[in-house]
């Protein structure tokens, strides 16, 4: 035996080398426990993701999936739901044998959220696949489940402690998905609960927009860049705008989006989210703490208008035409009350107050049945101070303005102004594109697929906070109240949001982008 | 597409620029070109191999065949946007003669502005990549040992001539291996005592496999031989009695052993040739990791403090002293010699 051998130890591996970037992150072996495994989400998302990671070869030897739902099924009939998920939602291509892989460890536990008998057998399933397949206590569970539904599994996983990292000798950590309660109070009761049942550091809060490449991208482009940055503030930008538009209804969940409306669905977390990013001073590191330390700052910074009647809109939408097709309105939805005041839509304008922001408005906008499905942050730079154009030359220049398109054709578009060919002087507005990809089209893994793989590899970087989360519902808890037994306005599916919301912006002569 | 024959380099400009604009292209993303230096009868498989790299990494794909070394020079040019070679532009080129001697002068101008280049020799990669000006000019070069006559001596061969930013499919090919095994590393524990790789004679990767255990283990790992395909098995004992040992005997599915645990079948699939290569363009620096091995498995040292950029040497295939002394100078066709059966066979080694 060399004595210039290696030695291994845990956290020691001599095989690994930061310079080895071929080299993937495998998490640990483990297995991944999905509450509510016949839901759309995991079918559609969760199940596909671990196909794909698998195929990428990014699962470790022994990891194990486990469902967990009311059905009378066995492993093989779970290994079927599974495998058909994967079939036809996953983005890779089909390999038998990497499915092989999953669907041989598949495990299902049939039961009941409030069956004792159920969760004592899902404990027991856990301790034995730690000898038979090596996964050393690890696992995570994966709350893809209503949310009425979560005192109930947590205070159930808290009962047969297999949420307790020491009693397991290995990690336990748990998934949550949106919402995060329905208002600051309930959030928090929700967070101590998660908390307490598993330790904060191993809660991991899903927000699948961070978990997009172009979001990632941003911090990217602000701070390796040196272009961007100094104009990032209010001595340049005269606004931001953030839309998220959605063409579909509500879908088949019309009880969870009637108790909640646009506001709390998505302005309260991917939309404040967007912004924090966007608004956010530099994080000392790319690290799960710093960066949440920034962007924490910054959403405590968000402040309100004070005229909430003209710059906080609420829109619903009613019958109309989108793309071709006749849809129904909002209170004409299946099992929506006929007079039913939710929001399918909100356009709000908030302020930053720090000094990077003082003064710019961001203007926040998210609804249903909008013409098209898109999700942007453009930023609209001040026109220059003087120009030395006659005035007719610049009549169709507009404002520069630097999108950032999340989703779809994600990439990056400036707008500035150029001379149109020709013997005169016209200058307009021109548009240069950078699709996402175009220049990377390999390295664009789904988000969920991400996400989980960070949940395993117990990266917290892309994941909110509970500090986060509060600090959101301080910010659309005030709006709620306001709102509460108003009536919104209403907006013709198809159109692009109410009438007020045009005129919110045009009372500081600005417009919205057509996005 | 555009199909030119008998025609000069800044013809083949000018129609890769009409192509583009044709295709409504005008500001697509290109992130890097890619030169691929192929023989004629391999144009089909790097063909297929670099379409499916340019899906993954959209980039210029410039395809350079040399011909006939001693026929009168000329050029013929097929220029392509968004079609069988990928959705990015491609342009393949053949040249005859003397002109593929001087090669660059058709493809410098032909390179994505301020992007870098990866060259790709699909077989024969020069003896010494500074003789070949497609190589010199490029900021990765990316060869393949495995298609050698003799991989083993072709490698040793690529160690001699190493500089940072060379690398090699057949240390691509192992990037599953390697994967797995520090998997398996990651919940072991102790001092490592030996370690061995077995696989078919003659594996190049096999060679750089061992090379990197060694390097990383500080170790001694020996290569022996087996029936293959491939790579069939790597083990690696540590003090104690527990040992990873993950074995592979039909190219496809490998079987990890480990002392107190049960055994688990993974898959392990050699990849294919487009694959190996969208690895390649994923990457833009230096691979330190393969220079380390590679100095490892070839007994050099310090292989990665060399100068990264090379010059161009002009050396004279016709030139008799030359010919005898620097074997398969360029990737053209032997004019007299017949080709051994070896070097045609498309052999996926890993």
């Amino acid at each position: 035996m060399s004595k210039r051998s290696a030695v291994v130890e845990p956290g020691q591996n001599p095989l690994r080398d930061p310079a080895d970037r071929r080299l993937p992150r495998v998490p640990d072996p483990c297995a991944l426990v999905v509450f509510g495994v016949t839901g759309d989400l995991s079918r559609k998302k969760l199940l596909p993701a671990v196909y794909d990671l698998a195929n990428r070869g990014l699962l470790p030897p022994g990891f194990v999936l486990l469902g967990f739902a009311r059905r009378e099924w066995g492993d093989d009939d779970f290994a079927e739901l599974a495998k058909k998920s994967a079939q036809e939602y996953a983005r890779t291509p089909w390999r038998e044998e990497v499915w092989q892989r999953i669907g041989e460890s598949a495990r299902f536990v049939p039961g009941s959220f409030d069956d004792d008998d159920a969760f004592d057998n899902l404990a027991s399933t856990l301790r034995s696949l730690q000898d038979s397949h090596g996964i050393a206590g690890n696992a995570a569970f994966y709350l893809s489940i209503p949310p009425a539904a979560f005192p109930v599994v947590l205070k159930q996983l808290e009962r047969t402690s297999i949420a307790d990292n020491e009693a397991c000798g290995g990690w336990r950590r748990v998934v949550v998905e949106k919402p995060f309660g329905h208002d600051l109070a309930s959030s928090r009761e929700l967070n101590g609960l998660v908390d307490h049942v598993f330790t904060p550091q191993d809660v991991f809060r899903i927000d699948h927009y961070l978990g997009k490449e172009t979001v990632q991208n941003l911090l990217a482009l602000r701070f390796a860049n040196t272009l961007f940055e100094p104009v990032w503030n209010g001595h340049y930008v005269d606004s931001v705008q953030i839309t998220m538009a959605e063409d579909g209804g509500i879908g088949g969940r019309a009880a969870f989006y009637d108790a909640a409306g646009a506001g709390r669905d998505v302005l309260q977390n991917h939309l404040l989210q967007l912004l924090a990013l966007t608004a956010m001073e530099e994080p000392v590191a790319f690290s799960a703490e710093a960066l949440r330390t920034e962007k924490l700052k910054a959403l405590r910074a968000i402040s309100l208008p004070d005229d909430l009647e003209r710059f906080a809109v609420r829109g619903q939408y009613t019958e109309g035409w989108l793309a071709g097709q006749r849809v129904k309105g909002y209170r004409q939805e299946d099992s929506v009350p006929d007079r039913s005041t939710t929001e399918t839509y909100v356009a709000i304008r908030l302020g930053v107050e720090t000094r990077r922001w003082a003064g710019v408005p961001f203007y926040l906008r998210t609804g249903k049945r909008l013409p098209r499905r898109v999700t942007e942050i453009a930023v609209c730079f001040k026109k220059a101070p003087h120009l030395p154009f006659a005035k007719t030359d610049t009549e169709e220049l507009g404002q520069n303005q630097l999108v950032i398109r999340v989703q779809p054709d994600e990439g990056v578009t400036l707008r500035f102004g150029s001379k149109v060919p020709g013997t005169y002087m016209e200058v307009r507005d021109v548009l240069m594109d950078f699709l996402y990809g175009e220049a990377f089209t390999e390295s664009s893994p789904e988000a969920y697929e991400r996400l989980l793989l960070d949940v395993l590899l117990g990266d917290k970087t892309l994941f909110p906070n509970n500090e986060g989360v509060e600090a959101g519902w301080m910010v659309v808890d005030p709006l709620e109240e306001y709102w509460a037994g108003r009536k919104p306005h209403s907006y013709r599916a198809g159109e692009w949001g109410p009438a007020a919301a045009d005129q919110m912006l045009a009372i500081e002569g600005r417009v919205w982008r057509r996005p | 597409m555009t199909t030119l024959w008998d025609t000069t380099g800044s013809e083949v400009v000018k129609a890769l620029a009409a192509e583009r604009r044709a295709a409504g292209a005008v500001t697509s993303g290109l992130a890097l070109t890619l030169v691929a230096v192929v023989e004629e009868q391999n144009v089909e498989d790097a063909e297929e191999a670099a379409a499916v790299a340019a899906a993954m990494h959209p980039c210029r794909l410039l395809l350079v065949v040399r011909r006939q070394l001693r026929a009168p020079s000329r050029l013929d040019a097929e220029v392509q946007v968004g079609g069988r070679l990928g959705p990015g532009e491609a342009v393949v080129m053949r040249m005859f003669g003397r002109l593929s001697l001087h090669a660059e002068s058709v493809v410098l101008p032909l390179l994505a502005p301020d992007a870098p280049v990866i060259t790709w020799w699909h077989s024969h990669p020069p003896y010494r990549i500074s003789h070949d000006p497609l190589g010199v000019l490029a900021g990765r070069r990316v060869s393949d040992c495995s298609r050698a006559d003799d991989p083993v001596a072709a490698l040793a061969n690529r160690a001699d001539d190493y500089a940072p930013g060379d690398t090699d499919l057949a240390w691509t090919r192992i990037t599953g291996w390697r994967g797995l095994l520090a998997a398996a590393f990651d919940s072991a524990s102790g001092r490592v005592r030996r370690g061995r790789v077995a696989a078919e004679p003659g594996s190049a990767s096999a060679e750089l496999l061992a090379g990197w255990l060694s390097q990383r283990l500080g170790i001694s790992v020996p290569v022996s031989e087996s029936k293959g395909p491939g790579i069939t098995d790597v083990r690696v004992d540590l003090e104690g009695g527990s040992y990873i040992w993950l074995e592979r005997g039909d190219g496809h599915n490998a079987t990890v052993h480990r002392d107190g645990m049960p055994d688990r079948s993974l898959p392990l699939s050699r990849r294919e040739l487009g694959e190996l290569l969208a690895e390649e363009l994923h990457r833009l620096d230096a691979d330190e990791i393969y220079g380390e091995a590679l100095a490892k498995a070839t007994g050099k040292r310090a292989l990665n403090r060399r100068e990264p950029d090379r010059t161009h040497k002009w050396l004279d295939p016709e030139d008799a002293k030359t010919a005898a002394k620097e074997p398969a100078l360029f990737a053209s066709e032997p004019a007299n010699k017949p080709r051994r059966k070896a070097a045609s066979r498309a052999r996926q080694q890993s």
